[in-house]
């Protein structure tokens, strides 16, 4: 019988869509049109603009300080949310299911301006660190989802024995519970790392003097600026990006 | 590996509180678009007054507003276009402006200010004016005629757009008949919506981005649009130029107004004053590409930059245009005709 060709007309698509936009913008980065309406030749004009433009890399900083150390936040807490979660079943945890879940379900906007009127109502000064927060409040509950779908398939008894051959618990979820997290950890970790990097609304409200994000940035050029210049800093993040990936990929092979 | 993640990671924890604590110098803190203000000036602002200037930036007013209104502070000069100055002067987010703060307001052009929602300066300062227009591809118009009633010709007709504004696109048919933008006149907004919908069965669409890649791109030959964007549409394509139809059109404003919260209102006044000296304000007009309604510093400017239709519409046009008022209750009148055209065949 022959193979049905269906999957991989999926499977083209499915790249295409996903690719395609990636092209056309690093093709766009060295269009010497503004709009990008047509080809109006090629030139390095966006790449050198950005490099001189201070409060793109300013914005940058700000994101990736806030990206970074909020996912690692989220990170720690979201595990330990999910192994709680996971381990016990009380009413109490019923509850505390139903406010990690929160997050996932409320409308940004409503989140971003009722973070907003709660730092006020504290007088939390708004800045770096609000920013910090309400990322950290929603990246969580992704993160928890994330490793608790990873729980799901752990078998709580290895634990058990390697308490009962002696070992501390300290080193039994060194050695076996984070282990076998880890995956769950590191798609929980980029995907608080993507969230963090491109969130708008929730930002926007929470940002204060002196905290603009590349996302606030962007949104704001729309009406003066030139797409152009974002268009040469996306293709330098994902230049960057696909770096990182691929180093690490290599440091794992080397390892195994 | 892990230790190093670690203090990396609560280095950068520590960075973000060490970042918010403030410098011995002064910092004025502006909430502005990207892109709005020439960075030179800027610089030239800190080197004399030793002090630092923080931008930061919004995308639309009403994000701005909805901010500022659950309480948000920090920010000691805010860039609102000239209606929401307004809206946020009645509900008293914003100072008053004390005049004998700024002794460059004489640069400005008083019979021009005179025309605008805030004639007295009594809560904002003008910075740069803009205006809602005709842009039209050059080759592809035959006889144009700066006048909103190019909307009637038939030969071009399917290739126009009108904006999906209704005070604009009512206000042009206002304009058109001979009446003001602001008029809650019964009998001259229905003669406005019967022009309309004429109009409409010569127009492609009422939108504004489409548009404006349509004109680009060949496929649109007229459209209603705002100036900043049509400078930025010939820039691109030198066959398309702007024009204020000779009937009239609608003026807004950007201003500058200090909010209630500032906390650094006298380096507030020292930056808008600066702005206002001619040699800053002429930077800024060149880098933005908008006319500032500052006579003193249109005398630096170029001949070139005043000549240009899209920036500087001729006297007895500009006597013809109007502000944009918001019209409180009257404002369901426009929706009620609105509905009308829409629905009309």
């Amino acid at each position: 019988m022959k193979k049905s060709r269906f999957p991989l007309y999926i499977t083209i698509a499915i790249l295409v869509f996903f690719y395609l936009p990636i092209i056309i913008v690093f093709a766009q980065s060295f269009n010497a049109s503004r709009f990008g309406g047509e080809w109006k030749g090629f030139t390095f004009h966006w790449y050198y603009k950005l490099f001189s433009d201070r409060n793109i890399w300013h914005a940058l900083t700000n994101t990736l300080i806030i990206a970074l150390s909020s996912t690692f936040v989220s990170l720690v807490l979201g595990t330990i949310a999910a192994f709680a979660l996971y381990k016990y079943k009380t009413k109490l945890q019923i509850g505390h299911n139903i406010l990690i879940y929160f997050p996932l379900v409320i409308p940004d906007i409503l989140m971003g301006i009722s973070l907003l009127l709660f730092f006020v109502s504290l007088k939390v000064g708004l800045g770096l660190f609000t920013i910090f927060l309400a990322h950290v409040t929603f990246s969580m509950s992704y993160v928890a989802m994330v490793v608790l779908g990873r729980f799901q398939d752990f078998d709580y008894s290895i634990m058990e024995a390697a308490l009962d051959l002696g070992a501390t618990w300290r080193t039994a979820v060194r050695k076996i519970m984070i282990p076998y997290l880890m995956p769950g950890i590191a798609a929980g970790g980029l995907l608080a790392f993507t969230l963090s990097l491109d969130d708008f609304v929730i930002t926007f409200f929470v940002s204060g003097p002196d905290s603009t994000t590349l996302p606030l940035y962007i949104y704001s050029m729309m009406r003066h600026g030139s797409p152009s210049v974002i268009n040469a800093l996306s293709v330098l993040m994902v230049a960057f990006t696909f770096i990182i990936v691929f180093i690490s990929k290599k440091l794992l092979e080397a390892k195994e | 590996m892990k230790k190093f993640i670690l203090t990396a990671i609560s280095v950068t924890v520590i960075a973000i509180s060490i970042s918010s604590c403030s410098k011995g110098k002064q910092t004025l803190h502006v909430y502005n678009w990207a892109d709005y203000m020439n960075p030179a000036v800027i610089t030239k602002f800190e080197q004399k007054y030793n002090c630092t200037v923080v931008m930061n930036y919004f995308d639309s007013n009403e994000a701005l507003y909805a901010k500022l209104k659950a309480g948000a502070s920090g920010y000691d000069i805010l860039f609102p276009s000239g209606y929401m100055a307004k809206i946020m002067y009645e509900q008293k987010m914003i100072k008053e402006i004390d005049h004998s703060k700024l002794k460059n307001l004489k640069n400005l052009d008083q019979p021009f200010i005179k025309k605008a929602l805030d004639p007295e300066l009594k809560y904002s300062v003008p910075y740069m004016v803009t205006y809602c227009g005709i842009a039209y591809n050059k080759k592809k118009v035959k006889n144009f005629k700066p006048s909103w009633s190019m909307y009637d010709r038939k030969d071009i007709a399917g290739r126009m757009t009108l904006l999906n504004d209704l005070r604009e696109v009512i206000g042009a048919a206002l304009k058109f008949n001979g009446y003001k933008y602001n008029t809650v006149n019964n009998a001259e907004l229905e003669k406005a919506k019967d022009t309309v919908i004429r109009w409409k069965k010569n127009i492609a669409k009422f939108d504004v981005d489409e548009a404006k890649r349509g004109l680009s791109s060949g496929e649109f030959f007229l459209i209603q649009v705002y100036n900043g964007d049509a400078i930025q549409l010939i820039q691109e394509n030198e066959d398309i130029t702007f024009v204020l139809p000779e009937e009239g059109t609608s003026i807004s404003q950007d201003d500058f107004v200090i909010p209630e919260s500032a906390k650094n209102t006298e380096l507030a006044y020292r930056f808008i004053d600066f702005l206002l000296e001619p040699e800053n304000a002429k930077d800024n007009m060149e880098f933005v590409y908008y006319l500032s309604p500052n006579l003193a510093a249109q005398k630096l400017m170029s001949k070139e930059f005043m000549s240009d239709p899209a920036i500087n519409p001729p006297e007895d046009v500009l006597k013809k245009c109007d502000y944009l008022m918001d019209l409180g209750a009257d404002n369901i009148k426009y929706s009620e005709l609105w509905d009308k055209i829409k629905s009309a065949k």
